[in-house]
């Protein structure tokens, strides 16, 4: 059974994680959780672990000179999902996730950090190129978050590093949508989540890209999928449609449940390309009733 | 203080001190000296036991097994038979099955220990399901054909006579699945010594059963064991008998450690080892004329019960009994079979097997309304029995049916019939409406023969004290209760007391269980009072009553022939749906229900009874999967098992008609369990016309219902 | 770096000096005897647990207390006889939304979290301000008629 720490500085943080490894519990909601051991129990971790919610430099949302905006480790769901600097498919996810206590509680850093399949906001963040920033005694480094994230719980994390924060470069997308199908209606674990973004100016399709959550062991986006339709006017696309679908669907990881999945998503990105290519308004794509 | 009407609003006599946090849970209470317990047991389905062992104990630990059964005692928790083992020896029947139990001071030494149990087992090859148990996969877990209870009822003439005249006969096979109590607050049980006596206490519905199971451990008569209720936070049928699993070892703990002893489970715990509702497999075999209308039923009822028998007995009992719903159906025959598995043993649930056979045959009338172009809800009604009319065990229906009544208040509310002409199949959108009753208190004579409830007021001064074995556990029996009693004296219900039964004190009035509560202990505290009215001058005395059976009720136990029930609530239900077309999710967008529940006592606890019941029932249908793998309930959590939220429906419109029951307090007859018996069903309906395609069992989730649409 | 943890429960000071991965529940129930705050499911599913912390509703059960240092947490205990806490308490009772209970305080602390950072909530507004907390009972219907009603009488309290 590991230590357990509450560094109150950054720098304090940093160093525990370099000399003891020990691991950053943050909203608790989800190590807590799996390592719990019943009623009036502590639970108990076989590594020593550091409480840091406390450390004020992980904290806060900022806009950046070049547009981009800094989301600190700490920043919960709820902040995330009541601000207005947050792009707008981060800020859904946010606030779909679980019920009010939860996002009061759980962190950006250990929703990113658990790289659980089912995690809520990895999808919407890697559909944005967003970046992380680790940190440690001997400087900072950052890195796509799409590379950090390496499979089901599985992290590029050095041992000596914690996530500081997450930079989301700024994006200016003249169709989004975004989905997120639980068990229920609302408090529920993601069963799939989706969203998709295009940039069309002109009848161009200057961008188009897409991320699927809780579809395999990380989150799913495909560059080459992606390509079939970027470059292209949106007239072509009912001739692009099949080959991008089929496309799409071969990225996605073929294990468990895979026909809702796998049709859902067809449905979800097919819908996305039919309003554009009929000329939908410009702005969200919302769902089909 | 001004008197008390029974139609008075009035503000529920629990609710302040459980919203303020100061009513006592089972969880809540702690005693001097106090130890706590883990239960050790079997993880896997079905197997010898080999070996046990367990760590050093330190000083003050003790591991209690079947071995500290005193040579008095006998190794069976007595419910309806004594096949259910206090604890497992030689072998294992299911995962989950008590084998020890692990007292001490500290929870965490002791979740140490628990951790480092090693039981060596020969495994053996399990029946999991219906099929399984049927082929007797493994070799027979009971008897030679699994078959742990059967039954077999019939209604007119021969089968075979009537099949022969059909023009064309429609069979469908209709499943329904476990589903998981979850009350809030889980299973949990303190002993200690009292007075000398061995004394409980606990969260459960029927502190009565607990005695009568557990005293045999040590050789005990019932009343040698006390039991008291704590504030009960939900049971739905799920603290019935269940309780006397956990009161079993920790009786037979404290015949050998002698300190107050508390054993509560986590909520993983109470989602893989305590008892379900009963999955079922139903097969409606019906004989039509060319014109559509109904010949005859043939059907076939199985449950799956685990290996002992707990209630399944009485559960498959009453669903056979409700197989033909709320139709004069001119000839059936059905028969009941519970079958044995090595699954966790499955017991009663709101509804106590009738809504498995109700969704059923709900589906299976609206199946064949649709396939010959009938409205379900107009073909429906023309099967509707009627006052006098024969029921299923050839009895009778006594009371008034004001089903037409209760359709027509749905219907139009809901503005059915044009919206189910409008909807066309596969359109997204679709409303459905499903029928339904629910017999009142214990099957045939069973409170005449087997019950013989009592209850008792106590008048001291201008006060008068309830005493009954029932208990609240949410329904709101301790105001509907005090406010029979108050309206009967002509007293404020401020002058009415009514404490959590303690069994040392108050008489047995049976279990809180089979919607009989009000029907049949509201009745006799209603006799009751209305004696101490008339002797009112008399100063401090006590009245007690015991059950009188109305005349007029002929049943045979032996061969299920006669009136099954003394009366029935009835309900009706309307559900209204979008079918997202994208991810299949369901949105219910209306709900209207009506009921006929006699009488109600209390309008503002019927309102939140209907609402729950009818919640849970949706949920059920639509989101509430317990998949079991290998003996292995897959669905461990809260967050993997999901409940209904606040966000999942809208606010419901409900009714109810005054329809006075002669035998009821105030003309009132039971509604807990009717309330879940039918939005299910309504929900499916609704389901299907939207996507267009027939379904055949629940729960019904997105990845299910895009299931159905690709199937063919 | 901490090595004593400090906090304030319902306006008292509290002094933990054990494991700080001790859950905050277990300190309010166990050690300060706050039986108010129930144990639904142990990890923050179910809402039972629910407090406030600094502010916002938060479930107990899987807080760690090393995490609450120089917080101020309130329970039911701690705001059932304020004015609003009462207000709420009163329009549960009044409006029929308690059944068995075991959800109850945590849905109370909900709607007083809910109530204070909106004081006008439409139905939708306390549907969601309470999907966290499972109730099994009642449907709901009968809860967030009682909101309502809470949020109506109340009036300025809110405010």
């Amino acid at each position: 059974m590991g230590m357990t720490y509450i560094p109150s500085t950054l720098s304090e943080a940093l160093r525990l994680r370099a000399e003891k490894g020990a691991k950053p519990l943050a909203g608790g909601t989800d190590l807590m959780v799996q390592s719990k051991r019943g009623i009036a129990l502590a639970p108990q971790f076989p590594f020593d672990v550091m409480i840091i919610t406390a450390i004020d430099e992980l904290k806060g949302i900022r806009a950046l000179d070049d547009g981009s905006v800094e989301i600190g480790a700490l920043v919960t769901p709820s902040e995330i999902a009541a601000s207005d600097i947050v792009p707008w498919h981060v800020r859904q996810a946010a606030a779909g996730m679980g019920a009010i206590a939860l996002r009061n509680t759980a962190t950006i850093g250990g929703n990113i950090g658990n790289a659980s399949p089912k995690g809520d906001l990895p999808q919407p963040l890697i559909l944005l190129d967003a970046e992380v920033v680790l940190a440690s005694v001997k400087g900072e480094r950052r890195m796509l978050l799409d590379d950090f994230i390496l499979g089901s719980k599985k992290t590029a994390l050095g041992d000596d590093e914690i996530i500081r924060s997450v930079i989301i470069p700024p994006h200016d997308f003249t169709y989004s949508f975004y989905r997120k199908i639980g068990m229920r209606r609302a408090n529920a674990i993601s069963k799939l989540s989706l969203s998709a973004a295009a940039v069309v100016k002109d009848g161009e399709i200057l961008d188009f890209r897409a991320s699927s959550g809780a579809s395999g062991p990380r989150v799913i986006r495909s560059k080459d999928a992606e390509s079939i339709i970027k470059g292209h006017m949106v007239e072509e696309i009912p001739e692009l449609m099949d080959s991008f679908l089929e496309a799409w669907n071969n990225a996605i990881s073929p294990h468990a449940m895979p026909e809702y999945r796998r049709n859902t998503t067809r449905r979800m990105l097919g819908y996305f390309l039919s309003s554009i290519h009929e000329g939908a308004s410009p702005g969200i794509i919302s769902e089909e009733v | 203080m001004p008197q008390t009407a029974i139609d008075d609003r009035i503000v529920r006599v629990d609710a302040t001190s459980k919203a303020r946090g100061e009513a006592k849970y089972v969880s809540d209470l702690s005693f001097p000296d106090m130890q706590y317990a883990y239960m050790v047991r079997s993880s896997i389905p079905r197997g010898k036991i080999d070996s046990i062992s367990i760590p050093e104990l330190p000083e003050g630990y003790w591991f209690i097994s079947a071995d500290d059964i005193p040579e008095e005692g006998k190794n069976e928790l007595w419910m309806i038979q004594k096949d259910w083992r206090c604890f497992a020896e030689g072998d294992v029947k299911y995962v989950g099955e008590t084998i020890g139990l692990l007292v001490g001071s500290d929870r965490n030494v002791l979740r140490y220990l628990l951790d480092n149990v090693d039981i060596k087992y020969t495994e053996e090859e399990p029946a999991i399901t219906i099929d399984e148990g049927l082929a007797v996969k493994g070799g027979p877990i009971v008897g030679e054909d699994n078959v742990l209870c059967q039954l077999f009822v019939e209604k007119g003439r021969p089968m075979e006579e009537v099949f022969r005249e059909a023009d064309s006969v429609f069979e469908e096979t209709i499943e329904t699945g476990f589903q998981e109590h979850v009350h809030l607050e889980t299973n949990g049980a303190i002993v200690t010594i009292e007075n000398g006596k061995y004394t409980f206490y606990a969260s459960a519905q029927c502190p009565f059963y607990i005695r009568k199971a557990v005293a045999g451990l040590l050789g005990l008569q019932a009343e040698d064991i006390v039991v008291k209720q704590t504030t009960t936070g939900g049971a739905f049928g799920g603290k019935e008998h269940f309780p006397d699993v956990l009161c079993g070892p920790l009786l037979v703990a404290e015949h050998k450690i002698r300190k107050p002893i508390k054993l509560i489970f986590d909520r993983e715990e109470d989602m893989l080892y305590s008892v379900k509702r009963h999955p079922a497999k139903i097969t409606y075999k019906t004989a039509l004329d060319k014109d559509g209308n109904i010949l005859g039923i043939d059907g076939v009822v199985v449950y799956n019960c685990g290996p002992y028998l707990s209630g399944s007995f009485v559960v498959l009992q009453r669903g056979v009994f409700h197989a033909n719903g709320v139709y004069d159906i001119p000839n059936t025959h059905v028969k009941g079979i519970g079958i044995a598995t090595n699954t966790f043993p499955s017991d009663a649930f709101r509804g106590f097997g009738a809504p498995q056979t109700l969704f059923a045959i709900e589906t299976h009338m609206e199946h064949i309304a649709k396939r010959f172009g009938f409205d379900p809800a107009e073909y429906k009604s023309r099967y509707f029995i009627k006052q006098g009319g024969e029921t299923i065990t050839n009895g009778h229906i006594v009371e008034r049916v004001v089903l037409p009544e209760m359709m027509k208040q749905v219907t139009d509310a809901s503005d059915y019939f044009r919206k189910a002409s409008e909807y066309r199949p596969g359109s997204g959108k679709g409303i459905g409406i499903s029928f339904y009753n629910h017999g009142g208190a214990f099957t045939g004579n069973g409170e005449q023969a087997i019950i013989k409830a009592h209850a008792r007021l106590v008048k001291t001064g201008d006060r008068v004290r309830i005493e009954v074995g029932s208990t609240e556990m949410g329904q709101g029996f301790q105001t509907t209760l005090r406010k029979i009693a108050a309206a009967t004296l002509g007293i404020s219900i401020d002058d009415v007391d009514y404490d959590n039964p303690d069994t040392s004190i108050v008489p047995d009035s049976g279990p809180t269980a089979a919607s009989r509560s009000t029907m049949i202990v509201g009745r006799l505290v209603e006799r009751c009072a209305e004696e101490m009215k008339e002797r009112w001058q008399e100063g401090d005395f006590s009245v007690e009553k015991e059950y009188e059976h109305p005349e007029g009720h002929p049943w045979d136990q032996n061969t299920f022939r006669g009136d099954a029930y003394l009366g029935y609530g009835w309900g009706c239900c309307i559900v209204e749906v979008e079918v997202d077309k994208l991810t299949k999710e369901v949105k219910v967008t209306g709900i209207w229900s009506s009921h006929d529940i006699g009488k109600a006592i209390d309008e503002l606890i019927v309102h939140g009874q209907v609402n729950g019941g009818i919640v849970q029932s949706l949920g059920y249908a639509s989101m509430e999967k317990m998949e079991n793998r290998n003996g292995h309930f897959r669905q461990s959590s809260m967050s993997d098992y999901v409940i209904p939220t606040s966000m999942e429906f809208p606010t419901q419109q409900w009714f109810l008609v005054d329809n006075p029951y002669e035998w009821g307090p105030f003309g009132a007859k039971g509604m807990g369990e009717l309330v879940f018996n039918g939005a299910d069903a309504a929900y499916i309906d609704a389901v299907e016309r939207a996507i267009g395609k027939e379904i055949h069992k629940i729960p019904m989730p997105p990845e299910d219902i895009e299931e159905v649409l690709n199937a063919e | 770096m901490l090595s004593e943890i400090v906090f304030y429960v319902n306006d008292k000071k509290t002094v933990f000096n054990g494991n700080p991965l001790t859950r905050l529940i277990d300190v309010l129930r166990e050690d300060l005897g706050l039986t108010g705050v129930k144990e639904g499911c142990g990890e923050g599913e179910c809402g039972a647990c629910s407090v406030i912390k600094d502010g916002k509703l938060v479930t107990s059960c899987i807080i760690p207390v090393g995490a609450v240092n120089g917080s101020h947490i309130y329970t039911i205990e701690g705001i059932r006889d304020t004015e609003k806490g009462k207000c709420i308490i009163d329009a549960f009772a009044e409006g029929g939304a308690v059944q068995c209970g075991f959800c109850i305080p945590g849905m109370v602390m909900a709607a007083y979290a809910l109530l204070s950072s909106n004081p006008h909530p439409t139905e939708m507004d306390i549907r969601k301000g309470i999907s966290g907390n499972i109730c099994r009972c009642t449907g709901y219907d009968l809860i967030v008629e009682s909101i309502k009603l809470a949020a109506e009488k109340g009036g300025s309290i809110w405010a």
